[in-house]
């Protein structure tokens, strides 16, 4: 497989190829290196977190301060989960099912401020991210995050709250359109009486569960909400409706139709995840032109992706979350039920420059050198001393590392690797102009193109 | 397209754009229209407790409901019979006798929602209770009227979901020179210098390319009005005032901008409410106070609205915590100098009949507040940025 696919594959699959994945890559076909990516995925390793504070906690038989101190405390550990989320991106091994669980993460949306809820919810997403989708779905359904964001938990015979049946339809599963209210208020009725014990474990609760008949998509009986995933499962609508967001995420923005029914007829047959995915990176389409470097990254796959390149240590966690709130996507704090829209909707007049930004402020003290070749004169060093800024956010780039990973390759191939939509004439030109005595440096102005804010 | 729109189109065009945009703004005859009416929105964050804002002063069930937190009687700064400003709002007492103040009480929505961020959102996007909708009503309104970024600006880092649209956001700067400084970095300028009609294709990687064009060119214009621009006016010395002072220049600058939001935070006054919210209510009126001041010097406050809300208020009754919980229906402050029911605008909610949470019933639906701005203030159909018609209120 030559270079630039295979850089396009761990752009989508992953964060972007490291050296030492194009080393190992080195004379090996499609099918091999594919076979390769879905081997190291096999393993499912949780993101832990201590939550033993929170453990057999009843909220009920607290006073006030001490529920509010908890919470509080709650919230704080949730930020270091983020953190420790994004650490795991940057240096998984499993590649694509973490890859995966950030995709799930934006179609399963789910916000809490309980950390042992959090935590459940989010090993959740990773152990199913490869697995069965009716399978994962039901489990998602059983989750205490879910349970409570959605207001299942609320969900009783006596006064059925439709909030999870309506989403599960109109989110998770078909997409609005494609049933009736009807629908939704059957379906509510079959997820009565879910809910979860104090460690948030599933628990049903009979008396609270309407076990009357009901009537849905035709069928008529005392269904449960698992039967009403079995049913939506076989509308294949379903298996549309997943495929076509998957495509949006790994392949393009802009769906090709006829892809699109060949991934639909394949993951209808079981909706196998881990078959659809290796068919799509199998598929010679998948390597076309038109879908090569041209999605535009999320703020997380900016990030993680710059510090697979030079690994960075922050100072304090609260920079971290700053950047992540400034780029308009803090993991574990969607907008809302329906998630990050993505696409060009990351990029406005506000998020633009900071974007653009971002590789020197962190990489390069907020500097970005513009010296061309063969002048001395220091004029922008001297624009940037009057304005006299502060450095915003301390961090640290491992610049050592970053010289032993790249130190076989040349200018060329780093200008190749870092950036894979294509370099109009123009660009190009600016870029020859720019004097190339330091692959650092040369590293930070690559970095700070619009082509790099392509994937 | 009649002459006094033609016009000013083409004032617009030709001191902003470049010759070609300027051409073809003249060709494209645009229904868009943004006329010269703006829009000033604070936003209380937390949730600001509107019975200690305005208070019920002859109410026994207020003081029945709050033994430690009632602001008593002689605290108070009456206005009506029954209804009077906290202390420290005098500044807007001041507005309300001059009738530069109506206050809408009991605003809110049917089936409340008590979390902050969903309470937000939807204050913010005009969605029901019960609805996920992605764009702002601020950012509707660009979607349809706007032209360019800069006709919706937040003094804030960053942008609120209100000014977001689909097609267009607002842009949001606490600092005007800053915003100004990054976009002019030299590096930029090389690579803007570079591009090539290629990058401007509909693609991903040419929305990139125009979107920084477009930042440029907000950047410059926001920065270039707002240098012109000066201020006499002596504002208290904290952020919501400094926002407040940004946003008057800019006001008096004649800037291109329809609607600015702004916001105060700190709101959620679970425990020790009664200082807190104090200092907080100080804040938001003495800042108010200089902004009015500013624009009246300037002959500007004519065309300005100004609108304040929480995402909601807070439980009638106390906490044991000398604080209150999250609550529902509040009270909305309009000012401005072309206000047609001045004064209170309509009559408190009963204490005597709360919801199941023991909180406030709404009377009024914050979106139908919303549909009169935008219909009799910003000249536009309500019915397209809202998605629905509500009940228009005859405030302006």
């Amino acid at each position: 497989m030559n270079t630039k696919h295979i850089l396009h594959l761990y752009a989508r699959a992953g964060f972007g190829a490291t050296q030492n994945d194009l080393k190992r890559c080195v004379g090996l076909n499609r099918a091999q290196i594919v076979n390769a990516l879905f081997d190291s995925s096999k393993a499912i390793q949780p993101l832990e977190i201590d939550v033993s504070e929170f453990v057999n906690i009843n909220y009920r038989n607290l006073d006030k301060t001490t529920v509010r101190e908890l919470r509080k405390k709650s919230r704080d550990r949730i930020k270091i989960y983020n953190i420790k989320w994004i650490e795991r991106l940057v240096t998984t091994p499993e590649l694509l099912r973490e890859k995966m669980t950030l995709f799930w993460a934006n179609h399963f949306v789910c916000r809490n401020e309980n950390i042992l809820f959090v935590k459940k919810y989010n090993n959740a997403l990773r152990s199913n991210a490869l697995g069965n989708y009716g399978d994962f779905t039901k489990a998602i359904s059983k989750e205490a995050a879910m349970l409570n964001y959605l207001n299942n938990s609320r969900n009783i015979k006596q006064n059925p709250n439709e909030n999870f049946a309506r989403e599960l339809m109109e989110l998770f599963m078909l997409g609005v359109g494609n049933y009736t209210e009807f629908d939704i208020k059957e379906s509510a009725r079959s997820f009565t009486g879910y809910n979860h014990d104090r460690n948030g474990n599933f628990k049903l609760k009979r008396l609270l569960h309407d076990e009357d008949e009901k009537v849905f998509f035709g069928k008529k009986g005392n269904f449960n909400g698992d039967d009403i995933i079995n049913m939506i499962l076989e509308q294949k609508q379903c298996a549309r409706f997943v495929c076509a967001k998957v495509y949006k995420y790994f392949i393009n923005d802009t769906i090709n139709n006829k892809h699109l029914e060949e991934l639909t007829n394949l993951f209808y047959k079981d909706y196998d995840i881990e078959k659809l995915m290796r068919y799509i990176f199998n598929s010679d389409w998948f390597y076309s032109e038109e879908n090569i470097g041209a999605k535009i990254k999320s703020p997380i796959e900016l990030l993680v992706g710059m510090n697979k390149v030079v690994p960075m240590a922050f100072k304090k966690q609260k920079d971290l979350f700053k950047i992540q709130k400034l780029l308009g996507q803090t993991l574990l704090d969607p907008p809302n039920v329906a998630g990050w829209k993505g696409g060009k909707n990351w990029v406005d007049s506000n998020t633009i420059m900071l974007r653009l930004k971002l590789p020197s402020i962190l990489l390069g003290n907020a500097q970005i050198s513009v010296k061309p070749k063969g002048e001395y004169e220091d004029s922008y060093e001297e624009f940037y001393a009057k304005s006299k800024r502060k450095k915003i956010i301390n961090v640290t780039p491992n610049w050592i590392e970053f010289e032993k990973q790249f130190v076989d390759v040349s200018i060329k191939e780093l200008e190749q690797q870092l950036i894979i939509a294509q370099i109009s004439d123009g660009t190009k030109t600016y870029l020859d102009s720019l004097s190339k005595s330091s692959k650092r440096e040369y590293c930070i102005q690559l970095m700070s193109l619009p082509e790099y804010q392509m994937c | 397209m009649d002459r006094r729109h033609f016009l000013k189109q083409s004032t617009l065009a030709s001191s902003l754009f470049f010759v070609p945009s300027f051409v073809k703004a003249l060709e494209n005859i645009s229904p868009k229209s943004l006329g010269y009416k703006r829009l000033v929105i604070i936003q209380l964050s937390g949730g600001n407790d509107g019975l200690n804002t305005i208070v019920p002063f002859n109410n026994d069930a207020y003081y029945r409901y709050r033994p430690k937190i009632a602001i008593t009687k002689n605290d108070v700064i009456k206005a009506s019979s029954d209804l009077g400003f906290h202390a420290n709002l005098l500044p807007l007492k001041k507005l309300y006798d001059q009738g530069h103040l109506t206050v809408i009480n009991n605003v809110g929505y049917p089936n409340p929602n008590r979390s902050h961020f969903r309470a937000t959102d939807i204050w913010q996007t005009a969605s029901d209770s019960n609805e996920y909708l992605q764009e702002g009503w601020i950012g509707r309104y660009l979607d349809l009227y706007g032209n360019e970024p800069y006709n919706a600006i937040e003094t804030d880092d960053s942008l609120s979901l209100a000014l977001k649209g689909k097609n267009i956001n607002g842009i949001a700067t606490k600092n005007p020179a800053i915003l100004f400084r990054t976009s002019q970095d030299p590096y930029f300028k090389n690579v803007l210098k570079h591009y090539q009609d290629e990058h401007l294709s509909e693609h991903n990687l040419g929305y990139l390319y125009k979107t920084m064009i477009a930042a440029e060119s907000s950047a410059k214009y926001i920065f270039e009005k707002h240098k012109a621009a000066n201020s006499q006016e002596t504002y208290p010395k904290d952020e919501f005032s400094n926002q407040l002072k940004t946003t008057a220049k800019l006001i008096n600058s004649g800037i291109e901008t329809k609607v600015f939001y702004t916001s105060l935070g700190g709101f959620d006054t679970h425990v020790g409410q009664v200082n807190r919210q104090g200092r907080l209510l100080k804040m938001y009126a003495d800042g108010v106070e200089a902004f009015v001041n500013d624009l009246k010097t300037q002959g500007t406050f004519n065309d300005t609205l100004i609108m304040t809300f929480s995402e909601f208020g807070r439980r009638v009754n106390q906490n044991a915590a000398n604080g209150t919980d999250h609550g529902s229906a509040s009270n909305v402050f309009i000012i401005g100098n072309q206000l047609k029911k001045q004064g209170f605008y309509n009559e408190l909610a009963s204490l005597n009949d709360l919801d199941d949470n023991g909180d406030l019933k709404y009377t009024i639906d914050f979106r139908s507040i919303y549909a009169t701005i935008l219909s009799n203030w910003l000249e536009v159909e309500d019915k397209r940025v809202l998605n629905k018609s509500y009940n228009k209120l005859d405030f302006i």
